[in-house]
C-alpha cells in the first residue's frame, strides 16, 4: 500500500483547499440552475400572457363602437336612410344604446386582468428568492382580486347567465394567488401555484374560448359580412355617379372589407385564447413533472411557447382588423 | 334555460349577405336581402344573450323555422327559383324572431 510522503501528506489538503473555491462555484452554480429552472420558462410565458391579453381586451373593448361603427357606415352607404337612435321597429340602434353591456364587457376584461395577474405573481415568485417581499403588492392585488369577485357576483344578479360561469374558478383562483404569498419556499409554491392555479385558469379560459365562439365570432363574422355586403350594394348603387378616383376608393374600401372577412372567419381571438390553453397545459406538465421526464415537458414548454409568440404575432394582426 | 339557435340564425344572415352581392338576383332582390340581412343581424346581436323559459313553444318553432330557411337557402339554385318564396319567408322570420324578444326572461 502506498504511504504518503510527509510531502504529499502536507500537499493534500492545500490541494482540497485549492478545489474548494471551485467545489463552491460549482455548488451555487447548481443552486442557481435549480433555483432558476422556473425563470426563462415562466418570464417568458408572463410575457407572452400579457401580450395576448393586451389583444383580446382591446378585441372586447372595441366591441360597441365596432357596431356603432357598421350602423354608421349603412347609414353612410345609403341615402334613404336616416340617422336614429331607435329605428322604426322600436329598437335601439347602436347609436343610443350599448349592444353589449359595459358590466359584460368589464367583467370580461377583469377576467383577463385574473389571468395576467396569476402570470406576473408567477414570473414574481421565479425571479427573486425573497417570496416575502411580495407582500406590498398582495394586499393591492389582494383587492382587485376581491372586487372582482364581487364584480361578477353582482352581475350574477343583475341577469348575465354567463358571469356565474365565472364566479367558481375565479374564487379558486383567488385563494390560490393569496396562498402563493404565504409559503415561502419557492420552488414547492411555484409547483403549487401552476397545479393549483392550473383548474381555475383553464376554466376561465374556456369560458372566454366558448364566449368567443358562440357569441363574438358570431357577431364579428355577420359583421364583417355585413360591412362587405354595404360596400358592395353602395357602390353598385352610385357607380354611374363616381369618376375614376371615387370609384378606386370605393373599391379600395371592398378590399379591405374582403380583408375583415377573412380576418373574421379564422377566429383570431379564440385562436388566441386556445394557444394560451395550449401553453399553460404544457406548463402544468412541467411543474408536475420529475427527473428525467421534467427534461421533456421543459423542452416541450418551451416549444409551445415558442409557437405561440409566432401565433401572437400573426394572430394580432388579424384581431387589428376586427377592432375599430 | 332555452336558447334561440343563434349559430343557424347567423348562418342565414351570412347567406342573405352573400346573396345581396350575388348577380343572379336583381337589384331590388338584393336590395331586400341586404336589408333583411342587416335586420336579422339585430335581432342575432340581441338573441346571442336571451334566455327563455324551458319549454317555450315559440322558441321552440322559431329554431324549427330557422332550420328550415336555412336548408332553403343553402341551395343557391332552388332560392333562386323560388326568390318570391325566398323572401317571403325571409322576411317571416324577421317577424316571428322580433316577437320572440318580448318573452325573454334575460338578456347579457
Amino acid at each position: 500500500m502506498h504511504q504518503p510522503t510527509r510531502q504529499s501528506r502536507t500537499a493534500a489538503p492545500n490541494s482540497n483547499l485549492c478545489l474548494l473555491p471551485l467545489l463552491l462555484l460549482t455548488l451555487l452554480a447548481a443552486a442557481g440552475c435549480v433555483a432558476n429552472r422556473y425563470e426563462a420558462p415562466i418570464g417568458n410565458f408572463r410575457d407572452q400572457t400579457q401580450a395576448t391579453i393586451s389583444v383580446l381586451g382591446d378585441f372586447y373593448s372595441s366591441r360597441n363602437s365596432y357596431e356603432l361603427d357598421l350602423y354608421l357606415q349603412g347609414i353612410a352607404a345609403d341615402n334613404s336612410l336616416p340617422v336614429q337612435t331607435v329605428d322604426a321597429h322600436g329598437k335601439p340602434t347602436p347609436l343610443a344604446g350599448t349592444v353589449f353591456s359595459p358590466a359584460s364587457i368589464k367583467a370580461r376584461l377583469d377576467a383577463l386582468v385574473l389571468i395576467g395577474a396569476y402570470a406576473d405573481r408567477l414570473n414574481d415568485l421565479a425571479t427573486t428568492d425573497a417570496p416575502a417581499n411580495f407582500q406590498t403588492s398582495a394586499s393591492l392585488l389582494g383587492q382587485n382580486l376581491s372586487s372582482l369577485d364581487v364584480t361578477f357576483k353582482q352581475l350574477q344578479g343583475k341577469s348575465d347567465p354567463t358571469a356565474s360561469k365565472y364566479i367558481g374558478p375565479i374564487s379558486d383562483l383567488i385563494g390560490t394567488i393569496g396562498q402563493m404569498f404565504l409559503e415561502h419556499k419557492r420552488d414547492e409554491l411555484l409547483a403549487k401555484a401552476i397545479t393549483d392555479g392550473a383548474p381555475a385558469v383553464d376554466k376561465i379560459l374556456s369560458q372566454m374560448r366558448d364566449d368567443m365562439d358562440n357569441i363574438f365570432s358570431l357577431e364579428v363574422i355577420s359583421g364583417a359580412n355585413e360591412r362587405l355586403a354595404t360596400l358592395i350594394a353602395a357602390y353598385n348603387s352610385d357607380r354611374e355617379k363616381l369618376n375614376f378616383d371615387k370609384r378606386t376608393a370605393r373599391l379600395a374600401q371592398i378590399k379591405t372589407a374582403t380583408a375583415e372577412v377573412a380576418a373574421a372567419a379564422d377566429s383570431a381571438p379564440a385562436g388566441l385564447i386556445t394557444s394560451m390553453m395550449g401553453t399553460h397545459k404544457t406548463l402544468l406538465q412541467f411543474a408536475r413533472d420529475k427527473g428525467k421526464a421534467r427534461i421533456n415537458s421543459l423542452a416541450a414548454l418551451n416549444r409551445a411557447l415558442q409557437q405561440w409568440t409566432t401565433q401572437i404575432q400573426t394572430l394580432a394582426a388579424e384581431v387589428k382588423a376586427l377592432i375599430h | 334555460m332555452l336558447k334561440v339557435d343563434t349559430t343557424t340564425l347567423a348562418d342565414i344572415v351570412n347567406q342573405c349577405f352573400a346573396f345581396a352581392s350575388d348577380g343572379r338576383f336583381n337589384l331590388q332582390q338584393q336590395k331586400a336581402l341586404l336589408a333583411d340581412g342587416k335586420r336579422l343581424r339585430g335581432l342575432l346581436l340581441n338573441l346571442l344573450s336571451a334566455q327563455f323559459d324551458d319549454g317555450t313553444q315559440a322558441v321552440l318553432d322559431a329554431n324549427n323555422q330557422l332550420l328550415v330557411v336555412n336548408n332553403d337557402l343553402a341551395n343557391a339554385a332552388a332560392a333562386l327559383a323560388n326568390v318570391a318564396k325566398t323572401l317571403g319567408d325571409v322576411a317571416d322570420l324577421v317577424g316571428n324572431l322580433d316577437q320572440l324578444l318580448n318573452v325573454a326572461v334575460s338578456f347579457i
